[in-house]
């Protein structure tokens, strides 16, 4: 009775010790995860990038192509709201002209977002 | 006469009870065994890490760049690249590489990358093979090479192909008549023009901006006139130099003047608009923008400022 008293002890007294260190001290550390499990900033940083390639290409399907690995059940309107909570947050000006020039080409230029268009430049004759 | 003397002593001491002796086996017993405490803790903490790491484990909520996978990293990369392309801010572009802890050399990791992808389907796309031009762009920027620069042509601002066309055909007075009859014929028209395709490679030395003057001149308004020399300041053709303005910018490329000589290129502003130049990847920007704004010419007609922007190696 003494013997199975101190197992059970040492058991629930271990069990805790483990968790603790399996979830807090040491939890498990994933190596090939896919783009859909980035953090919030990295998604972030990637849309803004993939929106200033847009600006140079202005090919809305490469862009559409490029954000699926995100894995959003809608990209147009993942840009969008993408976009206005950068406007909200006062992201740096030049990301937001990044974001509405792609949200516009995708169709979901928004009252909020008109302030922010970009003007493309016209052809300058060099 | 009673007595009163003591009661007489018993004959003999009762023996004292005899203390049993401190063996293992006569032990007091504690109320825990140590031992299997011990063992339960073991198989505790076993259990407790057996199932926060592989039953349950914490939900996967905040994955940085480093942990994604092969594919997506190299996407990630791709799409870095391609804002690079954009904006030539290579600050950012090289922060981008370091958070994927692409090793020792992130660049030629760029490189690796971009051969993988180019034996793919990803370049099917245009999406992925732009993703891929703009990776070699940016790795061979940086003097590095990859097994895509064989599998990719290379696009056109990496070798800049200058195209001279020679004087077009002049129609020529038919002859005159001769003994033998010829077939009738209006005039002649000599062969097709001869197309010269001279390629180029940029060298890989690095520019800096030998000066800036600005001046005021009634018949040249508001324009950038760009001369790229080499070290004994004779003109360098097929050099890019960029101008960027507040959301904007333009490419253009020198010697595609001839009668200005093979180091000109110009580019017209748009009045009191504030334009940054450089050559991307190649030389850095001034301090101060330059802006077309009204000036006055000796004779006193108003004009648009012009600059004059000399680039030179470095070294």
């Amino acid at each position: 009775m003494r013997i199975l008293l101190s197992l059970i002890i040492g058991l629930a007294l271990g069990a805790g010790i483990g968790l603790y260190l399996g979830w807090v001290q040491f939890p498990v550390e994933y190596v090939d995860s896919p783009a859909s499990a980035l953090a919030q900033e990295y998604k972030d940083a990637y849309v803004v990038n993939v929106a200033a390639a847009y600006r140079d290409e202005r090919d809305p399907n490469a862009a559409v192509e490029r954000l699926r690995i995100l894995g959003v059940p809608n990209v147009p309107v993942y840009v969008q709201e993408v976009t206005e909570r950068f406007i909200s947050t006062s992201r740096p000006i030049e990301e937001v002209r990044h974001l509405v020039a792609l949200a516009e080409g995708l169709g979901r230029l928004t009252q909020i977002m008109e302030e922010y268009r970009p003007i493309e430049p016209t052809e300058t004759a060099p | 006469m009673t007595s009163s003397l003591p009661p007489a002593p018993p004959p003999s001491l009762p023996e004292a009870p005899e203390l049993p002796r401190r063996t293992r086996y006569r032990r007091p017993r504690r109320s825990i065994s140590w031992i299997a405490l011990f063992i339960g803790l073991l198989l505790g903490v076993g259990g407790g890490l057996y199932y926060a790491w592989e039953i349950a484990p914490v939900e996967e909520t905040d994955t940085a760049p480093y942990q994604l996978r092969d594919e997506d990293k190299a996407q990630y990369v791709a799409a870095a690249m391609l804002r690079y392309k954009y904006d030539g801010d290579l600050d950012r572009a090289i922060n981008t590489l370091v958070e994927l802890n692409l090793g020792a050399d992130p660049i030629q990791a760029v490189a690796d990358m971009a051969c993988n992808l180019a034996r793919t389907d990803y370049i099917d796309s245009n999406a992925g093979l732009n993703g891929v031009l703009a990776m070699m762009n940016f790795y061979r920027l940086q003097g590095r090479s990859g097994c895509a620069d064989q599998i990719i042509p290379a696009p056109a601002q990496d070798a800049l192909v200058i195209t001279l066309v020679a004087p077009t055909p002049t129609a020529t007075l038919p002859p005159p008549p001769t003994k033998t009859p010829t077939p009738p014929s209006a005039f002649v028209v000599s062969p097709t023009p001869t197309i010269l395709v001279v390629p180029t490679t940029p060298p890989q030395r690095d520019f800096v901006i030998a000066s800036i003057r600005d001046f005021c001149d009634s018949e040249i308004e508001g324009v950038i006139e760009v001369f790229v020399q080499d070290f004994n300041g004779d003109g360098i053709p097929g050099q890019a130099v960029r101008v960027r303005w507040d959301d904007g910018s333009n490419i253009f490329y020198t010697g595609l003047k001839p009668e200005r000589g093979p180091a000109y290129a110009d580019f017209q502003m748009t009045p009191n608009r504030a334009y940054i130049i450089d050559m991307p990847g190649r030389a850095n920007p001034p301090a101060n923008p330059l802006v077309a704004d009204t000036c006055f010419t000796e004779e006193g007609i108003e004009s648009l400022r012009s600059y004059r922007v000399v680039f030179r190696p470095a070294n």
